[in-house]
């Protein structure tokens, strides 16, 4: 608590204003320049230099990329209009990672068979013609069919778009990529231009737009952004669709595809998956978990989770390496392979991505889902085999079973065919299906008892390395005042815009007071956790740090409900066989374009 | 391990993303029609059919890409090849696409064809709306799109029924008529839908005994399929 800097002037209210105004006159990527520019309102301090560095590094999810880029030094001078730009660096790692790519890219054969869905390969059945280029759309759905030149249009709170290197429109998350073809065709004349000049564009900001540019290989992202998310939390939010793209495709095909044909209409293959990305865009904006890299657990007795743990832990099969158990959208438990876990773990990003698809895809209990699926951090280039069946009538409880093999679907069927029947006999599913009784699961803000918070989000750091263990985090419901759209993104400002500053590459603050309009926030990190908190306006600075007493201390005492402690592994399993990840032949090996 | 029911054959849909096979299956299945998501990969039911059980794949549309395709077809007794009315290139890609996938279906695999979206042609006056909640949940976007001219008929239908017949080797006078094997329904009213599901399951149903007859085995008995790799390197070609 020493950390509370009593002689920060009260607070003026209106905090949001501020990081508006800073960015005023200071249009151009800003990080790097203004510490001095705390506003008044902000109790702030700074971190320590070494203990910043630590975080990085206890940090293996944020992208390398994004750290490594921040320029070291303040923009370049020639780039003196609103433009930023990074130096040249980015692209020579760019090249890097292309060339590590090609390298990996493992037979000819391979490179073949992606041909399979290509135009001119196609055609052998000799009827269609260059009706090939002809491109599906789906029917009818809400956004895409917005008109683009409406102001109802521009007035938009972010816009992402995907576009290829040629300029050929993939994704739009309103309006018609079709429609938007001459738009994409500026970005990506802008980002050509800024190319040949060695360099690359980062962002351009406006009085009330940031514009975030993110090239991956081939793909070019942009957020065309309204809120108060930081630069670095827009290229993050980009990434995820990159990132949910590649869990579709894989980025060595992505490579290829256009290394075969430069301006390939990648929606060929993403066709159907519009649904996927908009669902994601609307997560991302308030779903903490995508904040902060980390995972929700559904609180339960951890003995009712060690058993779930235990019976996964039994129901496997040769090639198995992740089960996972999952009620409404909230991790239950998983379960590793052991020589996986040994390698890499799980990564929170891959589970939001894949919970994401799963949710944006038509399920009917009935069912069993068998699909490819690449976890992007974990490898890009390779895929699992996905198994994925609810285990109730109401498609809330699900099971994602991961394999290597893209044969073992009925394997893996029966594997889920025990987990359920010892659900059943031990009642462990209506434990489940009742353990929260409304919609969203998890917990009232209430059961804290104390009056003024009104919500927060707790994640812990201090996890024993050894278990490998998921990041993870814990938030109660939403609660009155934060009901509508509005108010809940009102609320999701504040937290990115206190999570910006906590982890702002160049001046990283541990504690931050912040009272805004209607609400008064206290952020805070040290070594053993991450924690935001939202009071009601009228909360004092001493009362806010009283509450934060009470709410550790209530964290602590739930702490085997609210987390995974010790999460279960398989023993090795009777085919062991080669590590998943890494191996250069794993992306063949592991089906990708297999049916060779 | 023995504890899986065993299906007694296999149903296949096969065609290009959109044209409404998941659709058609949750109309039959669940006896709705909602706008459905996306499908991921391929998605397995199993649907009691007398004393059998009819294991049903509904692929994504994408299986050339991933590979898929033919663990999805592999000892298939039928494949329903779907395309949307509307759309001349979903009854192309058919034959240029998908057709090869199914070399790994049983030898005597069934072929139906199926033209869906009826309903948004201008001969679906015609067509009895068999059921009626689908109207009310609908949003009335969907309600407001003309009427179309219909883009591919059933002659052409029956044409590329004849031409498998031909790639598959098999006598016209051996297989099933085109004109029982081609279908035209609508998701979306539930036209025919039941009427194509059960016409296919009553043509397996002489398979599964005969295959039992014979001893052949089964389809789900992975452990004698563990496929060479290259097995099938012609496939999409
Ligand atoms: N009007 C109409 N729309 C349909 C029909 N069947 C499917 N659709 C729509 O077509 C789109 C694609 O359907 P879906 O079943 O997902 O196609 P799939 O990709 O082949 O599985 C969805 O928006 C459906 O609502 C139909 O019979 N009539
Ligand atoms: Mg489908």
């Amino acid at each position: 608590m020493e950390a509370a800097d009593p002689d920060v002037p009260p607070a003026k209210g209106e905090g949001l204003e501020i990081p508006g105004e800073q960015t005023g006159p200071c249009p151009t990527e800003t990080d790097g320049d203004e510490p001095d520019s705390v506003p008044e309102e902000l109790c702030a301090i700074p971190a320590e230099p070494d203990s910043v560095v630590e975080e990085a590094g206890a940090e293996p999810d944020s992208v390398p990329e994004d750290l490594g880029t921040i320029p070291a030094e303040p923009p370049a001078p020639q780039s003196n209009g609103p433009l930023s730009t990074a130096d040249g660096k980015v692209d020579a790692r760019e090249e890097l990672s292309d060339k590590e790519l090609s390298d990996s890219a493992s037979t000819d054969n391979v490179l073949e068979d992606s041909s399979e869905f290509g135009p001119p390969a196609v055609a052998v059945g000799g009827s269609g013609g260059p009706a090939g280029e002809e491109v599906v759309v789906p029917a009818v759905t809400t956004h895409r069919d917005e008109d683009v030149t409406a102001e109802s249009w521009r007035k938009r709170r972010k816009h992402v778009f995907v576009l290829s290197e040629a300029g050929k429109p993939i994704y739009s998350r309103y309006g018609n990529e079709e429609a938007l073809s001459s738009t994409m065709g500026v970005m990506m004349a802008l980002v050509s231009f800024i190319q040949s000049g060695d360099n690359a564009i980062r962002s351009i900001c406006s009085d009330d737009r940031k514009l975030v540019f993110v090239q991956q290989g081939p793909l070019v992202l942009v957020s065309v952004s309204r809120t108060l998310q930081s630069e670095q939390q827009l290229r993050q939010e980009l990434l995820y669709v990159y990132y949910q793209i590649i869990s579709m495709l894989t980025q060595v095909s992505i490579t290829r595809i256009f290394e075969r044909k430069k301006n390939y209409d990648l929606r060929r293959l993403l066709a159907g998956s519009e649904k996927i990305l908009d669902r994601l865009l609307n997560l991302v904006e308030s779903d903490p978990s995508f904040l902060l890299n980390a995972v929700r657990c559904l609180p339960l007795p951890a003995s009712l989770r060690d058993s779930l743990g235990a019976l996964l832990q039994k129901a496997i099969t040769s090639n198995l390496v992740f089960s996972i158990l999952v009620a409404r959208s909230q991790l239950v438990t998983t379960v590793q392979e052991k020589t996986v876990i040994e390698d890499c773990r799980l990564e929170p990003t891959d589970l939001h991505l894949l919970l994401n698809l799963i949710s944006a895809t038509s399920a009917f209990q009935a069912g069993e889902i068998w699909t490819p699926i690449c976890l992007p951090r974990f490898n890009p280039d390779g895929y699992f085999y996905a198994y994925i069946s609810y285990l109730d009538a109401e498609c809330t409880v699900c099971l994602i079973l991961l394999s290597t093999d893209k044969e073992s679907f009925y394997s893996v069927s029966d594997c889920k065919k025990r987990i359920e029947e010892g659900m059943r006999t031990q009642g462990y599913l209506q434990a489940l299906s009742a353990g929260g009784s409304s919609q969203s699961p998890s917990y009232s803000v209430g059961l804290v008892g104390v009056p003024d918070l009104r919500h927060f989000m707790y994640k812990p750091l201090d996890i024993p390395e050894n278990y490998r263990q998921l990041p993870q985090f814990t938030s109660p419901e939403l609660e009155s005042p934060y009901h509508s759209e509005r108010e809940r993104h009102r609320l999701f400002d504040l937290y990115h815009y206190l999570h910006s500053r906590i982890h702002s590459g160049c001046r990283p603050l541990r504690l931050i007071y912040h009272v805004a309009a209607k609400e008064t926030l206290l952020a805070w990190v040290t070594s053993k956790f991450e924690l935001y908190t939202c009071f009601s306006p009228l909360v004092t600075k001493a009362g806010a740090i009283n509450v934060l007493t009470k709410l550790l201390r209530w964290i602590k005492k739930e702490e085997d409900r609210l987390f995974i402690r010790y999460p279960p592994r398989y023993s090795p399993t009777p085919n062991p066989g080669k590590s998943v990840k890494g191996g250069r032949s794993d992306g063949a090996e592991n089906g990708f374009f297999a049916g060779l | 391990m023995g504890r899986m029911k065993k299906p007694d054959g296999k149903v296949v849909l096969l065609g290009d993303m959109n044209v409404g096979k998941t659709s058609l299956l949750h109309r039959y299945m669940e006896r709705r029609f909602q706008d459905t998501v996306s499908t991921v990969g391929g998605a397995f039911y199993l649907k009691q059919w007398g004393p059998y059980n009819v294991s049903i794949w509904d692929t994504a549309g994408r299986e050339q890409f991933h590979g898929l395709g033919s663990m999805y077809c592999r000892g298939a007794a039928a494949v329903i090849l779907t395309y949307d009315v509307n759309n001349v290139q979903s009854l192309i890609e058919l034959e240029d696409r998908f057709l090869a996938l199914t070399d790994s279906a049983s030898t005597d695999c069934i072929f139906a064809i199926v033209g869906n979206k009826v309903d948004l042609t201008d001969e679906c006056a015609l067509l009895p709306e068999t059921e009626d909640e689908s109207r009310s949940k609908k949003p009335i976007t969907s309600c407001i799109t003309a009427k179309a001219q219909k883009q591919v008929h059933v002659e052409d239908a029956v044409a590329l029924y004849k031409r498998i017949l031909k790639y598959k080797l098999l006598d016209e006078k051996d297989a099933p008529a085109a004109e029982k094997m081609c279908f035209e329904t609508s998701a979306k009213t539930g036209y025919k839908v039941d009427y194509l599901f059960e016409t296919v399951f009553d043509m397996v149903v002489p398979l599964i005994l005969q295959h039992r007859a014979e001893g052949l085995p089964q389809t789900v008995d992975i452990s004698i399929y563990k496929p060479a790799k290259q097995a099938k390197s012609g496939c999409c070609a």
